[in-house]
């Protein structure tokens, strides 16, 4: 991997190398990590926990929106379907009915009148 | 409202451990004695690696102030964190990218608070004031040509040497992009600092 980035790197790079390792260069001495580590630690001890109204607190806006995403669609839903439900109704009332005449005439009354018919001729 | 259940109990300073006692218990060990709830546990991980994580913070942000900030912040992080990390994993990287993340963080809060007066070089470290030759000067002014980015895969790659595949890692950024910010991060240095290397 490195192999290939050498090849662009000239003796120049070398001390640009060399000046950044000295600008970058870690403070030396144990003391000042003693007391880097000291500070990261005492920074834990007096770090506040996290409480549950806090981690509740941090969800409250995404929760509401999701919330009220929830609400509009439901809202959405309900009147749509009360659209539809009208429109159907509306051309159902509208739409003749295919059903014949003949068949709400019932067989059993026709013969009487025929039978009716029949004795009012025959009984001139 | 002032009652509370924590996520994670607060740390508590633990006692002074003596200086050998890391060769005892491996990285691992404390990992796992650190999720179950050890503060020595969690301290003798950030005494494992709190020097690496300092250069790493340091390679992103301009000054030694502002890498302490973000070593702190990262190790706060890194111990809220702790439950989610899997400790098979090398802890040492995880935690390297969580201080790459609190140390980004940091430089764009920076930004946006001194966006009127921006640094004009690099700062230079507190402990050697009197050191200050032309290259040195030069170079810290350089380095503020480069992007943020740029700026942080050459230090990590060539004053720290990390690999690019664990700069991509570290940076959140693929292992070719750091390769390609440190080629042409060496080749803005070259140009700005020519008259000086050619002498």
């Amino acid at each position: 991997m490195t192999d290939h980035l050498k090849l662009h790197r000239d003796e120049g790079d070398e001390a640009i190398t060399h000046g950044l390792r000295r600008i970058y260069a870690a403070p030396e001495g144990d003391s000042y990590w003693r007391g880097l580590e000291a500070r990261i630690l005492s920074r834990l001890a007096g770090a506040p926990t996290i409480d549950w109204w806090d981690e509740l607190d941090r969800w409250m806006r995404p929760a509401l929106a999701a919330a009220a995403v929830v609400l509009i669609a439901a809202g959405v839903a309900v009147v749509r379907s009360y659209q539809v439900e009208q429109e159907s109704t509306y051309e159902a009332m509208l739409t003749p009915t295919t059903l014949p005449v003949e068949t709400a005439v019932r067989p059993v009354l026709q013969e009487k009148r025929d039978a009716t018919f029949r004795y009012l001729m025959t009984s001139r | 409202m002032t009652a509370a259940i924590a996520l994670r109990p607060q740390f508590s300073l633990p006692l002074p451990m003596p200086v050998d006692a890391a060769k005892g218990p491996s990285e691992r060990d404390h990992v796992i004695a650190a999720q179950k709830g050890s503060d020595e546990a969690f301290a003798a991980l950030v005494r494992l690696h709190h020097r690496r994580a300092y250069a790493v913070a340091r390679a992103i942000v301009l000054s030694h102030e502002d890498a302490e900030d973000a070593v702190q912040d990262g190790f706060l992080h890194a111990f809220r964190a702790l439950d989610r990390f899997r400790s098979d994993q090398p802890f040492g990287a995880w935690l390297n990218r969580i201080v790459a993340n609190a140390a980004l963080d940091l430089v764009r809060r920076r930004k946006v608070r001194d966006a009127d007066e921006l640094p004009e070089t690099v700062a230079l470290p507190f402990r050697d004031p009197g050191e200050s030759d032309e290259l040195r000067r030069r170079l810290g002014e350089s380095l503020t040509h480069l992007t943020d980015r740029q700026r942080a895969v050459i230090v990590l790659h060539d004053v720290e040497g990390y690999t690019h595949g664990e700069i991509g890692s570290m940076l959140g950024i693929p292992e070719g992009t750091a390769r390609s910010d440190l080629h042409h991060a060496r080749a803005a240095l070259r140009r700005l600092l020519k008259d000086i290397r050619s002498d």
